[in-house]
């Protein structure tokens, strides 16, 4: 518990490496492609396009609004998946500076969830857009909206520590990380309806994080369901319970990092 | 007695090297269904190292390639934790070690003087006060808006050395790179060394150069195979080490 006080302190200390890191990551981003900010607007738009064609008929029995769903769905899911499969070269892919000077390690996947963070906020836009365009209420649950996006954001970190600790020893992690990406993609009610889930495996569902996670920022946004409370309190315990995995794993593990970059 | 500033207590570093590499799942998974042991091969980079270093000494370390010299900055700079031994580290270091490691190529100058300082712990305060002073000794104020992609090789080293020698640290680790840029800049460099020296700086420098140890350390350690062969006087250790080559 005392180390993990005095890595805060040190991050705190390092508080301008992680501003630097974070506007890079955004400005490298924006730049490299000629639509730059517009591309984060439009990708998830496409992709709801797509997915609302295919599954519109499919489900629209069962799901009211399913275009605000879906888009709700694909925004979340870009966050997580984009920002942890990021996040887990937050140590290999600086060892060049982690092998020559001293950086609090945490400063890296750190740096890399709050900048998918900011990239996910920003991609809210377009989906208060799409929320106007088809009349959708919004709920006043939105006020619950930054504590979730704070817990989630707790969450991701955790899993980015274990992520980015066990890369520095297995250099094949990225493609099996890919690989439980999409299988997790399937089993979180992304773009389907979670009452499509057979009753038995309903306690599967509530063992997965991102389940909790999706419903309660659909909840804050426009659901008004009311189970969003146990939502958010499940949601704090996976937080508590990642960062505390996350953490204990890292500590574990990290005097012997740099000699496996 | 001054205080020391760094001390290091029976300090060995073992590099643990697979016998056979393990770097991935899959192999991971099928040596385990084998049912085989992993079977490892110690390298001692560091044996049982002992070293006080008086706070505003200047220590020259010398030796052949793979003596240790490099293991022996990273374990003082907290770089890596040595498996055995004490090391108590008083004060700031800043790392002069192939300055590359922390530009971007993509941002300005400008920039980059804040990404690099901000490794070495800065804060923003600390490094705009210090900014047209870095500016300024680099003397690439004209290009310090273009991105760093455009500079030369000798710029970029030009523009590190500024850096980590404006911010004002207590210890000062340089890993030979005094070779930076021309003639002119080389010049400007070395004084700026040498006025460290006279501000009670503690300084660590690595170097094959024995007339640049010979000027400018107090005492000199000779890194042998990891252990510590010889340390004293600059001029009978240097004398020693270059009977051997």
């Amino acid at each position: 518990m005392r180390e993990a006080l005095k890595e805060i302190l040190e991050v705190i200390r390092y508080r301008e490496l992680l501003r630097n890191l974070v506007i890079r990551d955004i400005k490298v981003r924006y730049k490299r492609s000629v639509l730059g900010f517009a591309w984060v607007m439009l990708n998830p738009l496409f992709m709801m396009l797509i997915l609302s064609l295919v599954f519109s008929t499919l489900f629209k029995v069962t799901v009211a609004n399913y275009t605000a769903y879906v888009l709700s769905g694909i925004i979340f899911w870009n966050f997580f998946s984009q920002g942890t499969s990021v996040a887990l070269l937050g140590f290999t892919g600086n060892s060049s500076l982690l092998k020559k000077v001293y950086i609090p390690k945490t400063v890296f996947p750190l740096s890399i969830i709050i900048s998918a963070l900011i990239n996910w906020i920003l991609s809210l836009i377009p989906l208060f857009v799409i929320l106007l365009i088809t009349g959708t209420r919004i709920s006043y649950h939105i006020v619950f909206l930054p504590a979730g996006i704070i817990v989630l954001f707790l969450f991701s970190f955790g899993v980015s520590l274990i992520l980015s600790t066990i890369t520095v020893f297995f250099k094949d992690m990225i493609y099996i990380y890919g690989v439980l990406l999409m299988a997790w993609m399937y089993l979180t009610p992304v773009f389907y309806p979670p009452s499509i889930v057979p009753e038995r495996y309903r306690l599967f569902l509530s063992l997965n994080p991102l389940y909790h996670f999706i419903e309660l920022f659909r909840g804050c946004l426009y659901t008004d369901s009311p189970l969003i409370y146990e939502h958010f309190i499940y949601g704090m315990a996976f937080s508590a319970l990642a960062l505390l995995a996350g953490w204990a794993f890292y500590h574990r593990y990290k005097d012997r990092i740099v000699y496996y970059l | 007695m001054k205080e020391s500033s760094i001390k290091l207590t029976n300090v060995s570093v073992h590099y643990r090297i697979a016998r056979e590499k393990r770097r991935t799942v899959q192999e991971f998974m099928i040596h385990l269904a084998k049912g085989k042991k992993i079977e490892y091969q110690d390298f001692l980079a560091m044996k049982e190292i002992t070293l006080e270093v008086p706070a505003g000494e200047t220590l020259g370390i010398i030796g052949h390639n793979g003596a240790g010299k490099s293991t022996l900055l990273k374990v003082i700079a907290r770089v890596i934790t040595p498996g055995e031994g004490e090391v108590s580290v008083k004060g700031t270091i800043a790392p002069l070690i192939e300055l590359a490691a922390g530009f971007d190529p993509e941002l300005t100058g400008k920039e980059n003087i804040y990404l690099n300082a901000s490794i070495l712990g800065f804060s923003r305060r600390e490094i705009d006060r210090r900014f047209d002073k870095i500016v300024a000794f680099s003397e690439l104020a004209e290009f310090i808006h273009s991105p760093l992609k455009n500079y030369s090789s000798g710029m970029v080293s030009r523009l590190g050395f500024s850096i980590a020698t404006e911010v004002t640290t207590d210890i000062l680790i340089i890993d030979e790179i005094l070779a930076v840029g021309d003639e002119h800049f080389r010049k400007k460099g070395d004084e700026r060394i040498l006025s460290f020296k006279t501000r009670g700086t503690t300084m660590l420098l690595v170097s094959h150069d024995m007339n640049e140890i010979k000027r400018l350390c107090d005492r000199v350690l000779w890194l042998d195979h990891g252990t510590s062969r010889m340390c004293g006087d600059p001029f009978t250790v240097t004398d020693e080490y270059l009977k051997v080559q």
